[in-house]
């Protein structure tokens, strides 16, 4: 018999919900994942995950850091430093509704963990992600190498030791980038020394980078002999600044310093300002909004604004010059902050990997070897310059470099060596 | 003086915001105060509003016209264009996923618009990408100062075009056949159908006008703003949706009170306590109404049944 229309009208539209649904399940979790070589695989397939926030406010900074370790893997594919073997990057977004998230990371380690081939994980991007990870890396002895997580306390002192305590004396966290106990004052001083800035006001997105940060940069500002204003911190999904703004206002700062990225907020605040009487106020952040993302969001706001990174600027380099040229030809994009990092940050995990198999007579080696050659890696050659890791896991090189948005544009101002 | 400035400079803050908090919480009145269903995918539409005004706006070639009259004609088409598209992406919903469920226990339609919402959220999220996306600001910036208080003609853009919405939605609801209908419709569905009236259209006009002021509020907050996302509409539609029941769920004049209301304690909130602590200001609000006063401000218009 023929269901009555009114049927099949329910059910039509009951398969139009759930298509929608099903493609709703896919957008909400993991990103996608694509994989790069750079030509067709032969011989035994070695992975190194890559794990960074490839999708929404995010992606302007994930994505240029992914293309980094992509082209390090085609170039150690073209050196042929493995003799039957080829390497693979895995990459998996850690974003989810456009933002960094510490569980969709924490999935990406499990997802890279039951995967035999992965030896070695390039990633994260952002502190809190990181802090979910690390457990995560240490109980699995999985090496994680990030290109530019900046919060001090994923490595150091006691909070670091918190985050092992499956193997609390085993390192498996490394990281090519400096931290923000560097970062932060770096930017301070500039503010306070070069700008001559006196009274800041404080905002911060509450997470682990964010929070760290400020209270670094504001711990330095007072020792320069600058006063901090107000402190406020702002929550997730916020969309209205005015109110906080008009308070920060009647604070009267010169500066206004924002901790955080532009995914949680840096962008909107900075666009905010001029609706709230801080229009002319000068503007400073961190690695965090040192993106593109930062330029579209802010739009016509986006000057005097200044940014510290805490990582070499490539340009300046000449061991970096053919990673540039390479870099345009393959993705034809401008790289990001820390383009360069993730390629240094990948280069060490193949070569650790190289290095172990050597030792295993040419075998796959397994990740506790790679680890243990990770853990020796002293004075590395890259493109951001010779390193070596302490034993915390943190790189020996210690640059940052601040930036200003001019004209819609990151203009490089000048960068320091921290190293001692 | 700057203390009184600051309160003044809040309160104009408040206000804006508050506006567009009452032009989503007269969405979810109505279509409460008609079929008792708290429409969460209203917020969403809310979003879509701001989604459809940059689509139109990408549309109409915006550098090549400078003179101030035409964009003010410009920003009334799109805003009516929007309230259109918008209207009639309510009356879809309430034809596909709500019809039907009119009688069936009132959990189920509550958690088909849960569904719906999500449904929304994700077309969005396809359509214009999971981050935040710029929203034209060709309204020349000039700013007033009253009384050393400063704001924007986008502030009173805001606040002007809600009030209009809100006076012409009033006139309708009270000088209208329709406007009687729904009345009627809100009363007693039964004896309104007895009397003649088309329940199914006169509700379907209430899904078309409720989602019609959403897409006003999502054209104004976007000029207000600056920018839009596609998530915008989750946190927005809570709080609007506290608007409504401080004001008396069913009761237009009380979604509109409420949303000014919750708008300026926000703004206030911000200023005298800590902007982190607004959300759970506002969130406590809704919980101290519906302890004390479940029937709101200004008391719920819908009668007992009997």
């Amino acid at each position: 018999m023929q269901p009555p229309i009114r049927v099949r009208f329910t059910a039509f539209v009951g398969a139009v919900f759930l298509a929608a649904l099903g493609s709703a399940a896919c957008s909400r979790g993991t990103g996608g994942s694509s994989s790069a070589n750079g030509g067709p695989a032969s011989g035994t397939v070695i992975k190194s995950g890559v794990d960074l926030p490839l999708s929404g406010s995010d992606a302007s900074d994930g994505v240029p850091t992914e293309n980094g370790a992509k082209l390090a893997v085609i170039d150690a594919n073209k050196q042929h430093l493995m003799a039957g073997y080829t390497f693979v990057a895995d990459v998996l977004d850690d974003a989810v509704n456009g933002v960094h998230s510490p569980n969709q990371g924490a999935k990406n380690i499990q997802s890279f963990a039951s995967d035999g081939a992965v030896l070695g994980v390039v990633g994260p991007f952002n502190s809190n992600v990181a802090k979910a990870e690390i457990p995560l890396s240490n109980n699995l002895g999985l090496a994680l190498i990030s290109p530019a997580t900046t919060n001090p306390d994923l490595t150091k002192g006691p909070p670091a030791l918190q985050l092992r305590t499956t193997n609390p004396s085993s390192i498996t966290f490394f990281r090519v980038c400096a931290t923000d106990d560097i970062q932060g004052p770096a930017g301070a001083d500039y503010a306070g020394k070069v700008l001559k800035l006196r009274r800041a006001y404080l905002l911060d997105d509450n997470e682990t980078y964010g929070r760290g940060v400020s209270d670094q940069w504001a711990r330095q500002f007072i020792a320069d002999g600058g006063s901090v204003v107000g402190h406020d911190h702002i929550t997730k999904g916020q969309q209205d600044f005015h109110a906080l703004l008009t308070r920060a206002g009647g604070l009267h700062p010169d500066v206004v310093f924002y901790g955080g990225t532009t995914s949680t907020g840096g962008g909107l605040v900075r666009k905010q300002m001029a609706d709230s009487g801080l229009g002319g106020t000068a503007y400073f952040g961190a690695d965090g909004i040192r993106n593109d993302e930062f330029l579209k969001v802010a739009g016509t706001s986006a000057s005097d604004v200044y940014a510290t990174v805490a990582a070499i600027n490539a340009d300046k380099l000449a061991a970096a010059k053919t990673f540039l040229s390479e870099y345009q030809d393959q993705f034809h994009q401008p790289v990001g902050s820390y383009s360069a990092n993730a390629y240094a940050a990948t280069m060490v995990v193949v070569h650790a990997i190289v290095d172990a198999a050597k030792a295993a007579g040419g075998k796959m080696p397994d990740r506790a070897a790679v680890l243990e050659k990770l853990k020796t890696t002293k004075g590395f050659p890259s493109i951001i310059g010779s390193f070596s890791f302490d034993r915390n896991g943190d790189t020996t090189n210690k640059i940052i470099s601040i930036y200003e948005a001019k004209n819609g544009a990151w203009m490089f101002l000048t960068q320091q060596n921290y190293a001692k | 003086m700057a203390d009184i400035h600051q309160f003044f400079q809040q309160l104009i803050n408040g206000v804006a915001l508050g506006g567009v908090y009452a032009l989503i919480a007269l969405g979810y009145t109505m279509v409460y105060g008609i079929i008792e269903l708290i429409n969460f995918a209203h917020g969403d539409v809310y979003t879509l509003g701001s989604f459809f005004s940059l689509s139109i706006l990408g549309l109409i070639p915006l550098s090549h016209i400078a003179s101030g009259p035409a964009l003010g004609l410009i920003a009334l088409v799109v805003i009516l264009a929007a309230a259109l598209l918008c209207g009639i992406v309510g009356v879809l919903v309430e034809r596909l996923a709500y019809r039907r469920l009119r009688n069936a226990p009132r959990l189920a339609p509550l958690i088909t618009a849960i569904g719906v919402s999500l449904i929304l959220e994700n077309i969005m999220q396809l359509w214009k990408g999971n981050s935040e996306v710029p929203f034209p600001q060709f309204l020349p910036d000039r700013w007033h100062i009253v009384g050393g208080v400063k704001f924007d003609d986008r502030a009173v853009l805001v606040v002007a075009v809600s009030v209009a919405f809100m006076i012409a939605l009033n006139l309708f609801v009270f000088r209208t056949r329709l406007g009687k209908a729904m009345r009627a419709t809100a009363q007693d569905r039964d004896a309104a159908q007895l009397m003649g009236i088309n329940i199914n259209s006169t509700i379907a006009w209430t899904f078309f006008i409720g989602s019609a002021l959403a897409g006003v509020a999502g054209f104004i907050s976007g000029m207000y703003y600056g920018t839009t996302f596609f998530l915008n509409g989750y946190q927005a539609g809570l709080k609007a949706f506290t608007a409504a029941v401080l004001g008396g769920i069913g009761n237009i004049t009380g979604a509109m009170l409420g949303g000014f209301l919750i708008g300026i304690v926000e703004a206030m909130t911000s200023q005298y306590i800590s902007d982190q602590w607004t959300s759970v200001v506002v969130f406590s609000i809704l919980i101290l109404i519906l302890v004390f006063r479940p029937s709101g401000l200004l008391g719920e218009q819908v009668p007992e049944k009997v």
